[in-house]
C-alpha cells in the first residue's frame, strides 16, 4: 500500500471490523470516507459511495479494526521515564526539553494516540513545541495543555515555573496561562513526589482552589487537580474542579481509608477520575528487574511487597469509585517516573483490571477521555464531521485488550502517519519483568 | 575490566578511501567498535584470531567516508525566509528545528557538519541533547554565535561587539560555552542592516579575535561577501573564508589575483557555497510561473542571473591559482534544504574539479578546515567509522552520490528510517 503523507482529497478506508467509540460493540464491514482532515461518512461497505469525478484513495484493511486514535487525558512529555525525580529533570535546560518533548510526542503517536492533554512542563516548553506542531514542522498529537501547574510554594511541581499564594496570585496565574495559551488549568492540591512537598497534605486552602477554579470556568476551561490524598480530593471536590488526578485515599497519616462519602460525591457532581494506575505498577516492574538475578535481600522483598499490596489497594479503590459510578478515564501520566510515553495501553489494562468492562476500557481511551478533557467535538469517536484520527489495528480489541498493541497504521487529520522502520517502532514499547 | 569488541566487515564492489584518485576494487573496511582498523582489497583483510565480524555486503556500490559539510546552518527554516525573520523565532522552536535538520542531513550520508551560525545557545542545546541520545545528528562542529558588528551580518543571534576588548571578551564567552571554532562576519550579508559589499570589522578587531581564538587551540571562520572583507581577515590571520566573493565596494565583480595569492601563500580554505544562490533562483522562478514578483524578488533573480557565471569563473579562476576550496552547503539557508549537500559537491565538479578531486573536497579537506582530519574524511586505520555506501560508483559518475544506500556513524548502522 501506498503510504504518502497526503494523497488524495478523498480516502475511502475499508476494514473488517470497526469500533466508533459510541457503540459498546465492534461492528462488522464497514467504510470510512475520509473528505480531507475529517470524517465525511461511516458506514457499509455498500453504503459509502465514492465521490463522482474526485480522486479517491482506497485503502483496503480488510483484516483489521479500525478505531478513534486514542486520547490520553494525562501526560508528561518534558519526562524520560527512566525514574528520575521530577526536582532533577527540572535542571535540564528548556531546549532541551522542548527536543525530548518532541521525540515522545512523536513515539505517542505512533504508539496510536492523537490527542493527549498534557499536565505539567516546564516553562513554555509545550506551548512552543505545539506551535511548531501546528506550523507542520514538527508531528505530534493534538494537544491540550495547561502551560504550567499552579502550585504552591515548594508545592508539588512548582519547579515547573507557576507558584502562588492567595486568592489574587491564584487568579492572576489562570489569567497569565490563559494568555499564553492553556487549554485548561492543572492544580496540584497536594503534595507529590516533588522533594518539598508532602504527598499526604493538602496544598492551598479551599478558597485559592475556588478561586483558581471559578477563574479557569469564567474562561470556559476546564480544570483538574493532583491528589494524592483524601483531604486534597475532598476539597479540590468541594471548590468545583473537574477531573480529580491519581484520586488516593489516604489519610494525612498515612492510613489507607476509602471515604464512601467523598465517592458518592465524585459520582453525583460528575466529576471526572484519572486513576493512573499504571505509572505505579511501573515502579514496581523496575524493583523487579533490578532485583532480577541478583540475590535475595529482604529489605528489597519487603519493599517490592509493601508496593505490590498498595497497588492492589489503589486497583480495589478504584474499583469502589466505579462502583459508586465515578466516571474514570484513560490518563498515563507518563513520562513521568518509570512510565514511557508510547505505552498508554498500559493504563487502559490496568482500568481493566479495576473493574471497567472491555466496551467502558475502549470508550475510557477514546470518547469518554475526550468528552473529559472538552475535546469531544472533534475527536474521540468515528463519526461524520470529526478529525479523522483514525487507529488501524491488526486485531480487534474487543476480543483482547492486548491487542491495541498491533497497531499497522495511524492516520492524523486525514493523513496517514509515517511511522519509520519497524525496528525504531519496537523501540517505544516497555515490557513487563519476565516470570 | 576489558568489554568484548564487536568487528563489521563491509565488503563493497570498490572503495574511495579519500586518500587520493583511485578506488580500490574489490574493497572492505573492518571496523572494530566505532573504529575503523583495516581498509583494503578484499582478500588483504584478516579477521583477528578468534573474533567474530558482522559481515556486510554491498554488491555493484561504493564505500566512501562520511560526507563532512563544512557549513550549514542547523537553525535555518528553508522556506526562503531572511535570517532576520529565523532569528524572531523563540529558541525551543529553533532548536527542535535544527534537530530536525540534523537529522535529515545525517540520513542523507553526512557524518560530520560544521554550524556556521546559529541563535543564542540553540546548537549548543541540541549538541547536549544528542550526547543525552535524545535525537541522533552528525558529528557536530559548532561556534554558537557568530560574532557580529552592531548591525552586522547574523548579529540577530545575540552577539555584536565593538572594538578589541569586547571582541576578545565575547570569544571567551564562546569558549567557556563550549565553541568548537569561532564565526566571525567580516563584511556585511543578507541582513537588512548590513552592507555585504563593504568590510564589518576593522582589521585590529579580526586580529583580536583570532588571537584570542587561536590561543585557545581553535581555528576561525570568516563569512566575506566582498574582497575587502578578504584582505582584511587575510591581514588578521583566517584560517577559512565562507562564500568568498569578488566584489567591489560598489557591488562589481572583479577577480583579483594577488587576494588569491594571498589565500594560497596563507593557506587559507574557502568555502564558495555555489549551490545556494540557485536554490533561491529556482524557488523564485518557480513562483513566477503562479504569482507576480515583487520588485525585491525581481531584483534577486536579475542579480542571481548575472552573477551566476560571474561567480562560477571567479572560483575556477581560484581553483586554477591554487586555492584550496572546500565543501560546505551553507543549508538551511535561504531555500536550500537540508539533506542535500550532494547539489554543493557537483558545483565543485562545475568549476572544473574531477569528481575524485570534488569528492576530496567535501570529506578530507572539509575536514582539515574544520580541524577534524585527525578522526574523519578519509578510510583509513585509527579513523572513525563513518561511512557512506552509494549505489553506483560517484568516480566515474559524480551523481552516482545522491544514490544513498547506507550510512555508518562510528562504526554503527544509522536506522535512516527511525523517525522517533
Amino acid at each position: 500500500m501506498a503510504k504518502e503523507q497526503k494523497g488524495s482529497q478523498f480516502k475511502i478506508i475499508f476494514c473488517n471490523n470497526i469500533i466508533d467509540g459510541v457503540s459498546d460493540t465492534s461492528i462488522k464491514n464497514n467504510a470510512i470516507l475520509i473528505d480531507g482532515s475529517k470524517i465525511s461518512a461511516v458506514g457499509s461497505r455498500n453504503e459509502i459511495k465514492q465521490p463522482m469525478g474526485a480522486d479517491v484513495d482506497i485503502y483496503n484493511f480488510s483484516d483489521s479494526t479500525v478505531m478513534p486514535g486514542m486520547v490520553d487525558a494525562h501526560t508528561h512529555h518534558n519526562g524520560f521515564g527512566d525514574g528520575r525525580l521530577g526536582d532533577e529533570l527540572v535542571k535540564l535546560s528548556d531546549e532541551i526539553l522542548v527536543l525530548n518533548s518532541a521525540k515522545n510526542a512523536r513515539k505517542s503517536l505512533y504508539s496510536g494516540v492523537t490527542t493527549i492533554r498534557e499536565n505539567g512542563s516546564k516553562n513554555k516548553t509545550m506551548l512552543e513545541l505545539r506551535k511548531s506542531i501546528v506550523r507542520g514542522q514538527q508531528l505530534g498529537p493534538r494537544m491540550m495543555l495547561c502551560g504550567r501547574p499552579i502550585s504552591i510554594i515548594g508545592g508539588h511541581m512548582g519547579y515547573f515555573g507557576s507558584q502562588v499564594t492567595g486568592e489574587i496570585q491564584s487568579r492572576a496565574m489562570v489569567r497569565q496561562l490563559i494568555k499564553e495559551g492553556a487549554d485548561y488549568i492543572k492544580i496540584t492540591a497536594t503534595g507529590g513526589s516533588t522533594i518539598t512537598s508532602d504527598p499526604l497534605r493538602p496544598a492551598f486552602n479551599l478558597d485559592e482552589l475556588k478561586a483558581i477554579t471559578e477563574e479557569a470556568h469564567k474562561f470556559n476551561k476546564l480544570t483538574a487537580a493532583h491528589c494524592t490524598s483524601t483531604e486534597g480530593i475532598k476539597l479540590s471536590v468541594q471548590a468545583g474542579v473537574d477531573m480529580i488526578i491519581h484520586s488516593v485515599f489516604k489519610e494525612a497519616n498515612g492510613n489507607n481509608k476509602f471515604d464512601n462519602k467523598t465517592a458518592e460525591l465524585m459520582a453525583s457532581k460528575g466529576v471526572y477520575v484519572n486513576p493512573t494506575l499504571h505509572v505505579f505498577r511501573s515502579q514496581i516492574w523496575t524493583m523487579q528487574k533490578s532485583m532480577a538475578g541478583k540475590p535475595e535481600n529482604k529489605e528489597d522483598i519487603l519493599t517490592l511487597d509493601i508496593a505490590k499490596r498498595e497497588f492492589e489497594r489503589r486497583v480495589n479503590d478504584v474499583n469502589k469509585l466505579i462502583g459508586f459510578g465515578a466516571k474514570v478515564i484513560t490518563g498515563s501520566d507518563s513520562s513521568w517516573g518509570d512510565y514511557q510515553l508510547g505505552n498508554t495501553v498500559y493504563e487502559v489494562e490496568c482500568l481493566e483490571l479495576a473493574g471497567l468492562s472491555r466496551s467502558q476500557s475502549l470508550k475510557s481511551v477514546t470518547s469518554d477521555s475526550a468528552v473529559s478533557i472538552g475535546v469531544d467535538q472533534s475527536v474521540g469517536t468515528l463519526e461524520k464531521g470529526k478529525e479523522a484520527d483514525i487507529l488501524v489495528l491488526e486485531k480487534n480489541p474487543y476480543e483482547d485488550i492486548n491487542n491495541l498493541w498491533f497497531v499497522q497504521d495511524v492516520f492524523w487529520g486525514g493523513c496517514i502517519v509515517e511511522r519509520g522502520s519497524s525496528d525504531s517502532l519496537n523501540l517505544i514499547r516497555q515490557y513487563p519483568p519476565e516470570n | 575490566m576489558a568489554s568484548k569488541k564487536e568487528f563489521k566487515l563491509i565488503k563493497s564492489s570498490r572503495i574511495f578511501d579519500s586518500k587520493g584518485n583511485l578506488s580500490i576494487e574489490r574493497g572492505a573496511v573492518l571496523i572494530e567498535d566505532d573504529e575503523i582498523v583495516q581498509v583494503g582489497p578484499e582478500k588483504d583483510i584478516r579477521i583477528p584470531e578468534g573474533a567474530m565480524a558482522t559481515e556486510f555486503n554491498y554488491e555493484g556500490k561504493t564505500i566512501l567516508p562520511g560526507l563532512v559539510d563544512c557549513h550549514v546552518h542547523l537553525v535555518g527554516i528553508p522556506d526562503g525566509r531572511a535570517g532576520d525573520e529565523t532569528a524572531v523565532e523563540s529558541d525551543e522552536v529553533l532548536t527542535l528545528q535544527a534537530a530536525k535538520n540534523a537529522r535529515i542531513h545525517l540520513y542523507s550520508g553526512v557524518t560530520t557538519i560544521r554550524d556556521c551560525g546559529a541563535k543564542n545557545k540553540t546548537t549548543f542545546m541540541l549538541k547536549e541533547a544528542v550526547k543525552m541520545g535524545v535525537t541522533p545528528a552528525p558529528r557536530m562542529i559548532i561556534c554558537g554565535r557568530p560574532l557580529a558588528i552592531i548591525g552586522g551580518h547574523l548579529s540577530y543571534f545575540g552577539i555584536q561587539a565593538t572594538g578589541i576588548d569586547e571582541c576578545r571578551a565575547n570569544v571567551r564567552q564562546l569558549m567557556k560555552e563550549g565553541s568548537d571554532f569561532i564565526k566571525i562576519t567580516a563584511t556585511g550579508g543578507s541582513t537588512r542592516t548590513s552592507f555585504p559589499f563593504l568590510p564589518s570589522f576593522n582589521v585590529d578587531e579580526l586580529t583580536a579575535i583570532i588571537d584570542e581564538t587561536h590561543k585557545f587551540g581553535k581555528h576561525t571562520v570568516a563569512h566575506c561577501a566582498s574582497s575587502q572583507g578578504m584582505i582584511n581577515v587575510l591581514d588578521a590571520g583566517i584560517d577559512t573564508i565562507v562564500h568568498g566573493y569578488y566584489k567591489e565596494p560598489n557591488g562589481s565583480y572583479l577577480y583579483r589575483p594577488e587576494i588569491s595569492e594571498r589565500l594560497v601563500k596563507q593557506n587559507v580554505y574557502v568555502n564558495p557555497t555555489l549551490h545556494q544562490g540557485t536554490e533561491s533562483y529556482d524557488a523564485l522562478i518557480e513562483k513566477a510561473k503562479n504569482l507576480p514578483l515583487t520588485d525585491d524578488e525581481q531584483a534577486k533573480v536579475d542579480t542571481f542571473k548575472a552573477g551566476r557565471d560571474i561567480s562560477i569563473e571567479n572560483i575556477s579562476r581560484m581553483r586554477e591559482d591554487g586555492v584550496n576550496l572546500v565543501c560546505g552547503s551553507d543549508s538551511a539557508w535561504n531555500y536550500y534544504k537540508m539533506g542535500e549537500f550532494q547539489k554543493e559537491i557537483l558545483t565543485h565538479v562545475e568549476i572544473g574539479m574531477s569528481a575524485p578531486e570534488a569528492i576530496r573536497s567535501a570529506t578530507i579537506e572539509s575536514a582539515r578546515s574544520c580541524g577534524v582530519d585527525h578522526i574523519v574524511g578519509t578510510l583509513e586505520l585509527g579513523k572513525q567509522a563513518d561511512l557512506l555506501v552509494v549505489d553506483g560508483d560517484p568516480v566515474e559518475n559524480i551523481t552516482d552520490i545522491f544514490n544513498v544506500v547506507d550510512v555508518f556513524q562510528s562504526g554503527n548502522l544509522v536506522d535512516r528510517n527511525n523517525f522517533i
